[in-house]
């Protein structure tokens, strides 16, 4: 009787772990609709942009999906409010500035929609919606008793005026040569009832340029209110790193010709002088031979 | 050489001096002068529309072009083994040889250099080579010893000529005029003083010395445009000697294959003896052994270890795409020319004739494994590049090139059998006069009695 309930016992299992890999496997099976995504940008010193990303899952995965026309509007999808079209490239992906002849309409309205739409003859084209408020991002850096803080503030336009955003959370980094490295201890540092980020700078002894300078970076990302902001502010708070020797100014194989090693030029050239030293001293025996023939 | 002995001077003038085309003459350099026009017409094609009329690409940036230069490098090395090494060494057999060699020599390296340029995608930036160049690349100590090796060959080619010019300018009556001002101004001065043929002596010795350690060079740096890249197959300490070595022995070869059409055409039977064969045979062997010896060292110890990145390029060598050219160029380019010459019947004219052209032909196909095969196994991986990259095989307009340089290569032989001695008339007068004298004082000594 043991024996018949372990087996029924085992056979229900199996059954049961059975269908769930088919399902899971059926699940990874299904391919979907490709997805469409917008998002807005404003870069240090740039013209705010907006980039569209086209996708599609693959089980578990996603996958580019390229050459996707789509045409992005600004509040509302229309003709008149067609800010440009697009095609996602290679990396499933385009990007659009923001139009110098939409500077008005910029100036006067502090919400903004952004709508991107394939274009195409499908029935249900794919569609993606972005909102963002106009915001500003502002770094700046104080030094007291030694100690060096580092604080953003993120203003977004109410009315006529510029309001700090609280609860807001940013990156306060450096900037290196592969990526930004954080200020403090904490990747990411929260505004406060001000809406002010501070952070207290513990990279003393970063290398900078020449004369010590680095780049402080500030930035909000993937907000869903304001989209994706940075701003950057140059302070002498680095090490002053002495340039290396130029790579390619040494004397060396694989330096510029004005630069060859000297071990090189040497016996080149005295291979070079010995060997047409002969050529043009037997070209004066042939014409010794000429003269006593004369 | 004893049988010189028995002509008389006015025939071994008579014979040697060079003699007018026949009809079939005539007709191989028509083909040739066909076939080198083909070549032009497809040069120009390519001048036109750029090298997007190879099949080279991003892979295979150096293909049939660079291969055929090497080969052209490698046969020129002949006018040095001959005329220097065998002067030097006193090889006293040497006369009817010396002169093939130092033309095929330099019609050699002219379409060496001439085949550079082919590959130039912007010909016309050629002096961009000098005004620009650096000397730490090998392609610039390439140039510069190419262009230094053929002065040397052609200094060499013209001092060994000047007594038989000066000859045939004394022969004009029966020679005909037509090219007697040339004669007149590349030897009219020659009066052959003992002080003209001192220093002419010494040019020759102090010539021989030099060009040696040059021809050395030309094929060493060559193998450098190769081996100081870091490639599966070029990778390697053993390729100025392997490459060397094998240069001697295509010279070699192409100098048996002369020496067979010049004294079967020019009917040179006792000039160009069995005996000449019998040695340049015995020579050829020892070249290919040599030659097989390094090639065991280049691909036995790479492929006894087996290294991964190597692996593909090995294996294609081996017993891939590439294997039959691979198996033929060593079987038909050393193997079976060591069994036939080793024996002293397989150093019979014919049969070295035969030798010498399996030796030549398998010689431009191992430099065509040289150079394709590691550029299709690169060893950084391939990405995103079309199919078509993945293999190589030349255009039509690459094989017109390729043809029509090496009819050009015979088109400046062909000529220079029609308005020169391809045997020197005055080395072979004086060899007969050594001879008659050895031969007088033996005569004198043995009819002294012994008391």
């Amino acid at each position: 009787m043991k024996a018949y309930k372990f087996l029924r016992i085992s056979i229900l299992l199996l059954l049961l772990t059975g269908n769930g890999i088919d399902k899971i496997q059926a699940q990874d099976s299904t391919v979907a609709k490709p997805q469409l995504n917008i998002s807005y940008s404003l870069p240090v010193n740039h013209v705010p942009y907006l980039e569209v990303t086209t996708r599609k899952k693959l089980g578990r995965k996603f996958k580019v999906v390229k050459n996707i026309p789509v045409n992005i509007y600004f509040n509302e999808a229309g003709p008149n409010n067609l800010l440009g079209k697009v095609v996602t490239d290679s990396t499933g992906k385009a990007r659009i500035g923001f139009p110098a002849s939409f500077k008005n309409v910029w100036d006067t309205t502090n919400e903004f929609k952004f709508i991107a739409e394939e274009s195409s003859t499908q029935k249900e084209p794919l569609t993606a919606e972005i909102t963002i408020k106009k915001a500003i991002l502002t770094i700046d850096t104080t030094s007291e008793d030694g100690t060096r803080m580092v604080t953003a503030v993120l203003k977004e336009k109410n009315g006529g005026d510029w309001v700090p955003v609280k609860d807001i959370e940013m990156i306060l980094s450096v900037k290196r040569l592969l990526g930004n490295l954080s200020v403090g201890d904490k990747e990411t540092y929260t505004a406060d009832s001000t809406g002010v980020s501070s952070a207290e700078f513990k990279r003393d002894s970063i290398p900078g340029d020449q004369k010590g300078n680095i780049i402080l970076v500030a930035q909000v990302v993937d907000n869903d209110n304001y989209g994706n902001l940075a701003v950057e502010k140059s302070v002498n708070w680095g090490t002053p790193v002495k340039p290396m020797k130029d790579f390619f100014a040494q004397r060396a194989l694989w330096s510029v010709r004005t630069q060859t090693p000297l071990w090189l030029l040497f016996t080149v050239y005295s291979i070079v002088l010995g060997v047409w030293g002969t050529l043009v001293y037997l070209v004066f025996q042939v014409v010794k031979i000429k003269k006593l023939g004369a | 050489m004893k049988h010189l002995q028995n002509l008389s001077q006015d025939q071994i003038i008579d014979d040697l001096l060079p003699q007018k085309f026949g009809r079939r003459g005539k007709i191989w350099t028509a083909a040739l002068i066909v076939i080198c026009c083909v070549g032009a017409f497809a040069y120009i094609k390519q001048l036109r529309e750029g090298l997007i009329v190879t099949n080279m690409g991003d892979y295979v940036s150096w293909g049939i072009y660079i291969s055929n230069f090497v080969f052209f490098v490698a046969v020129s090395l002949v006018g040095s083994l001959i005329t220097a090494i065998f002067r030097l060494a006193g090889v006293s057999w040497r006369t009817p040889l010396t002169r093939i060699a130092e033309i095929i020599a330099v019609s050699n390296i002219t379409f060496a250099a001439l085949i550079i340029i082919v590959d130039m995608g912007r010909p016309e930036r050629l002096y961009f080579l000098f005004s620009h160049g650096r000397i730490q690349s090998p392609i610039l100590w390439d140039v510069i010893v190419i262009t230094t090796y053929f002065f040397l060959s052609l200094f060499l080619l013209y001092i060994t000529l000047i007594p038989d010019v000066r000859m045939m300018i004394s022969l004009k009556d029966k020679l005909g005029k037509r090219f007697s001002k040339v004669y007149q101004w590349m030897a009219s001065f020659w009066k052959g003083t003992y002080a003209q043929e001192k220093i002419r002596d010494k040019a020759i010795t102090i010539l021989c010395i030099t060009i040696v350690p040059v021809a050395f060079c030309i094929h060493t740096v060559t193998s450098w445009l190769f081996a100081t890249t870091y490639r599966p197959g070029w990778d390697s300490s053993n390729f100025g000697a392997y490459f060397v070595s094998g240069a001697f022995l295509v010279g070699a070869g192409a100098v048996v294959v002369a020496m067979y059409v010049y004294r079967s055409v020019y009917k040179l039977e006792l000039y160009i003896t069995d005996n000449h064969f019998d040695k340049m045979g015995k020579i050829t062997v020892l070249l290919a052994l040599l030659y097989l010896y390094f090639n065991v060292n280049e691909f036995l110890v790479p492929a006894f270890k087996m290294k991964k990145e190597e692996q593909e390029y090995l294996n294609g060598l081996l017993k891939g795409d590439y294997s039959i050219m691979f198996w033929f160029a060593v079987l038909t380019g050393m193997i079976i020319p060591i069994l036939i010459m080793i024996f002293k019947k397989g150093r019979k004219p014919l049969p070295m004739f035969i030798a010498g052209m399996m030796v030549v032909v398998a010689a431009w196909f191992k430099r065509y494994l040289i150079v394709t095969p590691t550029l299709l196994h690169p060893f950084l991986p391939k990405y995103n590049s079309p199919l078509k990259y993945n293999h190589y095989f030349p255009s039509w307009e690459e094989w017109a090139i390729t043809i029509g340089s090496m009819a050009g290569v015979l088109l400046i032989i062909t000529f220079f059998t029609r308005f020169f001695p391809v045997i020197s008339i005055y080395k072979t007068l004086e060899d007969k006069h050594t001879i008659s004298q050895k031969i007088e004082t033996t005569e004198q000594y043995e009819s002294l009695q012994v008391s």
